[in-house]
């Protein structure tokens, strides 16, 4: 049946070579929307922790012996990666512990505030001032980064359902209907040019929509997969209805 | 793109500086500090200063920050780089400075998040119009030979089959075309989060 479903569009090598390729793609990008996943977990987890820690180095606790506390009475990725990186650091020093803890959580967010919670230790600044305002900008940054993703990912969504599975079927079935490739209408021609602007639309309507989303590169692997899909809808409802 | 990428890091920049001002740090070190990395085009821009000041080649930091601000292409980055020059110049308040900087870079980037989201609010609309309503129209044309074919379109004197499918062509090729400008609008918005 597979085999089947292969042949009829033997027409239409560039669906079968995407198909290939999609498939290939995939794997590619399902590891970065994991990733961005347990990033971005860490990096909303990060203002409660700051805020956290302002209030015990307040209480006149030192900063290793406050983040040592609160990465044990804590859940969540970032308080348990904390506490295993400062469980391991057994030979190495406190500044070494926290460079490898930022290094762990991969998060550009976390790499600021470790880097800077080190020159603000290296300058000896007042700690508890630094950590709750980096906790409010933090905070701010993060809501408006899940306001955008919120926001946006269901515009983006809309665009891409649309124009690669919307689109294509409404206009097979027009042809379908009209010009049947059963009752002799010549259309191998035709469809060659609206399967290949389908493809070419939802690769535009892709990268819109991850551009939209501020992550075009992870939207990227999907490019050939949501190709594939349109132009093999496309394809495979005009057979459908038309013959 | 270096405005998007001085967007991006500007707010950090600033705090960084504030953290090492406040504490004592002297400009030059505090420049010194971010060029050493961290804060992308910001970090390149003044690991750059500091190399030509080591070197000698530069006329001094404030003529360094004066070059500076003709390259940067973002208002708050100038903001920054004039408030650093005033700071060489005439011995201001820098500390307090960056603070209100700080703030205000904050706010404005909240509402640049919320101007971008409204702004994109049409874009879905105008994208799916142009990108839906023009390939159903062509390709009814380019159907037209096919369903018009014999006495019917010698009455209607169609024009030659070549004819319509360039049309088609050239057609689908501007929806393209049009699609691509209406998404252009989510990069060059963007705020740089």
């Amino acid at each position: 049946m597979i085999f089947g479903i292969l042949e009829s569009f033997n027409e239409s090598p560039l669906l079968l070579y995407l198909g290939v390729i999609s498939i290939a793609c995939i794997g590619g990008g399902i590891p970065p929307m994991i990733e961005r996943r347990r990033r971005r977990s860490i990096e909303n987890e990060l203002p409660t922790f700051l805020e956290a820690l302002s209030d015990s180095v307040g209480a006149g606790r030192g900063l290793q012996e406050a983040m040592m506390e609160q990465s044990e009475s804590n859940d969540g990725l970032l308080a348990s990666l904390l506490g295993e990186t400062l469980k391991e650091a057994h030979a190495s020093s406190f500044e070494a512990s926290l460079s490898a803890f930022a290094a762990k959580t991969r998060s550009s967010q976390v790499q600021r505030v470790m880097m800077l919670i080190e020159t603000a230790m290296q300058q000896d600044s007042s700690l508890r001032e630094i950590l709750s305002d980096l906790s409010r900008d933090y905070e701010r940054l993060n809501d408006l980064m899940n306001q955008r993703e919120t926001e946006l990912s269901g515009r983006g969504m809309l665009i891409i359902i649309f124009v690669s599975v919307g689109l294509p079927v409404l206009i097979a079935f027009i042809v379908g209907l009209f010009a049947p490739a059963s009752k002799g209408f010549q259309i191998t021609s035709f469809n060659q040019t609206f399967s290949l602007f389908f493809a070419a639309a939802s690769a535009v309507a892709v990268g819109v929509s991850g551009r939209m989303m501020g992550r075009l590169k992870d939207t990227l692997w999907w490019l050939p997969m949501w190709m594939t899909v349109s132009m093999g809808l496309y394809l495979g409802a005009v057979k459908a209805v038309g013959g | 793109m270096r405005a998007l990428g001085e967007k991006q890091e500007l707010l950090y920049v600033i705090r960084t500086m504030d953290v090492l001002m406040s504490s004592g740090v002297g400009l030059e070190a505090a420049i010194h500090t971010i060029g050493r990395g961290g804060y992308g085009i910001i970090s390149e821009d003044f690991s750059q200063i500091m190399k030509r000041l080591q070197k000698g080649t530069g006329g001094g930091l404030d003529k360094e920050l004066k070059t500076m601000m003709k390259k940067a292409e973002s208002a708050g980055y100038k903001r920054l780089l004039n408030t650093l020059y005033t700071n060489v110049t005439q011995n201001t308040d820098l500390v307090e400075t960056l603070k209100k900087q700080g703030t205000r870079m904050e706010e404005e980037r909240s509402e640049a998040v919320e101007k971008y989201i409204e702004e994109l609010g049409g874009v879905p609309e105008t994208l799916l119009s142009i990108g839906m309503i023009g390939p159903i129209i062509l390709s009814i044309v380019g159907l037209v030979p096919q369903l018009m074919s014999g006495d019917l379109g010698a009455f209607m004197s169609l024009p030659d089959s070549s004819v319509i499918n360039s049309v088609v062509n050239m057609g689908l090729i501007v929806t393209l075309i049009g699609m691509a400008l209406v998404g252009l609008k989510a990069h060059t918005k963007d705020p740089g989060l």
